[in-house]
């Protein structure tokens, strides 16, 4: 019967047009933005504005300027390639939070999960001496043990939300910080730290480095293949890391669709009472939900870290990774659905891809692009009213189309509804 | 005559829809001062709609509102109440962590010179409304810790309190016990007495009979007609109000019971409220092709012992015997291969209330091999076995199997719980209210089905607080009191006052009797 549904008011239609409506939405606020700024400093002006917007929208497809020193424009491989890069995370993040939110939890907790992720896959592929393993093995053990790491952490509020009914947005904040300070302390006490000279920062050696007698050695370590996408995105950090990711987004959407287990895990989300009413071991199925979901975003942080070409600040203990927390967005901006939220990821990352180009190509800063992402992001919660508002417009026009012509006799299908629908 | 000056309230010709459905469709509601007036329909006739256009919850498409004759406009509930209309919700509207005396002053508080609050005089008179009408109520008691009767008295006060004319009941009754509905009859009828009108929703025809002057009639939406209720009788309003005609009694040939299906003995269940056992040594035993009723006045320990024999809650001490298993330890899960169960609370434990029909009606079997292959769900099989079960129990929904279950009429989610639990086919039903809320037509359908279980070999546990439903079902009764079985009576050898001195503790039996 759904068929019969105009196409406009199915569920799943308006959902897209809402979360597209707060797309445009943002970035028409964040080309106002630029244009206020533009034209009421002194170094710039109405040209500089318009350059500003033309990055806002097109920033991935920007080429740089010309030797006229206008903006040009086509094919940037690069900035595609970065951009899939830092969707990469994105995806396992936001598939987290998205994937909990679908069983009735909120995961603020990626952040700690991530950082959980990052501990255990650097540990492992930096830990193992090369050559002690065939490096795709050493690769395959780092991932798994940020997932099981996540997994185990995300357990924990889990556990208290099951067993004890604590809150799992209090406890996940609690994880968070508890993360934060574990994994600074462990890489302080660990020899991973590639200490440079005349610098007081200290990063953790790239994963590429490798354990070769008792040295580190630049190339000699893991990093995920690139599976040929190095060929089509020339110059870019993006690898085979987003083809797991993506993967894994299929997984999740298929688990939590077709398959019996998320049918409990969701059953439990929406009705934790009805759900043990039927013999479904509620308990069990929060805390698998909550492992799931940091196994999923410490999957977010292996991918990241095994590509070999980042880097890590191991001193975390006073912030908490953007990567974690903008999973949030990412997943409301998909209305949580795991095949959205590669799109919606994507998204995100062009975004930063566009304010990258505006900070190289003009002089307003990146942060431009940071007020569009809140903006989104507030209008995405705001995605519920905008949705009754296509709904009501939608009707309204209806209503008015009916008007016109006279009445036509109301299709059988109506009889069915009289049972039901509002008392 | 002028008419007008007759009514206090007139609804002239209301129209309301929403999406795929006709809720009010041309509806004329006219009120005299003085008078109760019901308002009688099936779930999703349009009853609760009307009332909210009236209390400015909704606006009609079509349609006016007039007072005293003049046309009034109502564009929120503030409108309502300055035009003096004050309704009690079906479902209370009461802040539960404040005190009955907050939540009657709320909204309609009288401060001071710099704004505090006047709640000595508040109090005063509260506490001289209480003292008029019988409504007692404990002012300083919070509203979570207080019996659902005396919420509902804290409802008429808040009524009271804001010099209302036009009271409009919700279906008051739905919660309450069988004292506490004559208590509010006869509050109803003290209050036309004095003058004030008052709209009574109601699908119970006793009721109706017993307090009402005149009777309008609502199905599908349209209006049916206004009738004098000495003028009527049960059966007319019934018809009027289905749509033809309805069998009000039970009908079933006497029990012929077989095998021993259920063996309850020395059982007891912790009470969450209290230190004591909320079931306390409770032993009797349900027999196959048989319908045994628990009576009993609401939190006497019936919900705990369907919890303990459910497996909901732990019990903690005695046994259960089911088909000749000890299942006093096991899981839900364990437990359901041999019994099913029609919850009490149909929101909470029945239904996964944002699943849709198909997903509810597979609740406890989608793990069953005909459902799931390999751990993926059969859509097909899903929905092939909804589609039989709506088809087979006349489940009515707006869009069938992907119908969302919160959208359906709370008579055709019982009806879905029924479909499920019946068809589960197991060889004990324990029915806990399964007609509570309902209207004639689908209690007479439930009832039916219930009996045509029992004689196909089905143990019934039957849990009621209605005594017409316990007297007319039931083949034995077991009267609980305080958490323990103080009677068991052969429906046809008691009667009602009887039943009522062993549901009030009045009178009980000696231990033995109840084995």
């Amino acid at each position: 019967m759904n068929g019969n549904e105009p196409f406009l008011q199915r569920e799943s239609v308006k959902s897209v047009l809402a979360s597209l409506l707060s797309i445009v939405i943002g970035l028409a606020f964040g080309a106002l933005v630029v244009l206020v700024v533009g034209l009421t400093s002194k170094d710039l002006g109405a040209g500089s504005a318009w350059e500003g917007i033309r990055l806002i929208f097109g920033g991935l497809f920007s080429t740089g300027r010309g030797p006229t020193g206008l903006l040009t424009w086509g094919f940037n491989g690069q900035s595609i390639g970065n951009m899939l890069f830092r969707a990469m995370p994105l995806i396992m993040t936001g598939l987290s939070v998205a994937m909990a939110y679908k069983t009735g939890l909120f995961n603020i907790g990626a952040p700690g999960q991530y950082l959980m992720g990052t501990l255990v896959s650097l540990s492992v592929a930096l830990g193992i001496p090369s050559g002690s393993l065939p490096k795709a093995l050493i690769w395959l053990l780092a991932f798994c043990g940020a997932l099981l790491a996540g997994a185990l952490w995300g357990a924990i509020p889990g556990m208290l939300k099951a067993f004890l009914n604590i809150n799992e947005v209090i406890a996940c904040i609690m994880t968070n910080w508890i993360a934060a300070n574990f994994v600074t302390w462990m890489f302080s006490v660990s020899s991973f730290k590639n200490v440079v000279e005349n610098t007081k920062s200290s990063y953790i050696y790239k994963t590429t480095y490798g354990l070769v007698d008792g040295a580190y050695v630049n190339g000699a370590g893991v990093a995920t293949a690139k599976m040929g996408l190095d060929k089509v995105f020339p110059g870019s950090q993006v690898n085979g890391g987003i083809l797991i990711a993506v993967l894994f987004a299929v997984g999740v959407y298929v688990m939590m669709e077709k398959t019996t287990f998320g049918y409990q895990l969701k059953a439990c989300g929406s009705n934790r009472h009805a759900a043990r009413y039927a013999g479904i071991s509620d308990r069990r199925n929060i805390v698998l939900s909550m492992a799931i979901a940091g196994a999923l975003s410490a999957g977010g942080a292996g991918l990241y870290c095994l590509s070999g070409n980042t880097e890590f600040f191991w001193s975390t203990y006073q912030s908490l990774p953007a990567i974690g927390f903008n999973g949030i967005p990412v997943a409301l901006l998909a209305v949580c659905n795991p095949i959205g939220v590669i799109f919606t990821a994507i998204f995100m990352s062009m975004l930063s891809i566009s304010g990258l180009q505006l900070t190289n190509l003009t002089a307003y800063n990146e942060y431009i692009t940071d007020v569009i992402i809140a903006v989104i992001v507030y209008l995405a919660a705001f995605s519920l009213v905008i949705k009754m508002w296509l709904g009501r417009r939608k009707k309204a026009g209806r209503a008015n189309a009916n008007a016109a012509p006279p009445p036509k006799p109301q299709p059988a299908a109506a009889d069915d509804k009289k049972g039901g629908g509002a008392q | 005559m002028d008419n007008s000056q007759d009514y206090v309230i007139e609804m002239l010709h209301i129209t309301k829809e929403f999406p795929g459905i006709k809720a009010n469709d041309d509806i004329t509601l006219q009120l005299r001062r003085g008078e109760i007036h019901a308002l009688l329909g099936e779930n999703g006739a349009g009853k609760s709609t009307l009332m909210s256009v009236l209390f400015g919850l909704y606006q009609p498409e079509q349609g006016e509102i007039r007072k005293n004759g003049e046309k009034v406009t109502i564009n929120d509930p503030n409108d309502a109440t300055a035009l003096g209309i004050g309704m009690v919700h079906q479902h209370f509207k009461l802040v539960e962590v404040f005190t009955v005396l907050d939540n009657i002053i709320l909204g309609a508080e009288t401060t001071g010179a710099l704004g505090f609050l006047k709640k000595a005089e508040a109090r005063k008179k509260v506490e001289a409304l209480s003292e008029k009408y019988g409504l007692k109520v404990d002012l300083d008691a919070k509203v979570e810790d207080i019996t659902v009767g005396m919420q509902q008295r804290v409802e008429i006060l808040k009524m009271l309190y804001r010099d209302n004319e036009i009271l409009i009941f919700d279906e008051p009754t739905a919660v309450l016990t069988p004292q506490e509905i004559d208590e509010l009859m006869a509050t109803m009828k003290e209050f036309a007495r004095e003058g004030k009108s008052i709209l009574f929703i109601s699908h119970k025809l006793n009721e109706i009979m017993a307090v009402a002057d005149r009777v309008s009639v609502l199905r599908k939406g349209r209006y049916i007609g206004t009738v004098n209720t000495a003028d009527t009788n049960k059966q007319e309003l019934s018809n009027m109000m289905v749509g033809r005609p309805v069998q009000l009694e039970v009908r079933k040939t006497p029990a012929q019971p077989k095998e021993e299906v259920l063996r309850v003995e020395h059982f007891c269940v912790p009470s969450h409220v209290h230190k004591r056992n909320a079931v306390n040594d409770v032993s009797f035993t349900v027999r196959a092709g048989e319908i045994v009723c628990i009576a009993g006045i609401d939190g006497n320990g019936q919900t705990e012992l369907v919890y303990g024999l459910s497996g909901l809650d732990k019990s903690n001490g005695g046994s259960v015997t089911l088909c000749g298993e000890d299942v006093t330890h096991y899981s839900i899960h364990r437990r359901g291969a041999n019994m099913s169960h029609i919850p009490e609370d149909r929101h909470k434990h029945g239904l996964v209330l944002d699943f849709t029909l198909e997903q509810n009606m597979v609740l406890q079997r989608f793990n069953e091999p005909q459902f799931q292959h390999g751990g993926f769900i059969d859509g097909g099989a899903v929905r092939a076995y909804a589609e039989k079960l709506i088809d087979q129990y006349d489940v009515r929904s707006g869009q069938g199997p992907i119908t969302k279950a919160r959208s359906m009429s709370g008579g055709n989610q019982q009806k879905a719980i029924i479909a499920r639990e019946i068809d589960r086919d197991k060889p004990l039903i324990i029915a806990v209210q399964p007609t509570r809320g309902l209207d004639v037509g689908a209690i007479e359908y439930i009832h039916s089905q219930l009996v045509a279980e029992r004689d196909k070999g089905k143990a019934i546990l039957l849990v009621s607080l209605e005594l017409d439903e316990v007297m007319s079902l039931s083949d034995r009764i077991l009267v609980m009191y305080e958490g323990e079985i103080v009677g068991e009576l052969d429906p046809k050898q008691t009667n009602v006052q009887e039943l009522g001195l062993y549901m009030a503790g009045a009178k009980r039996e000696g231990k033995e009797a109840t084995a």
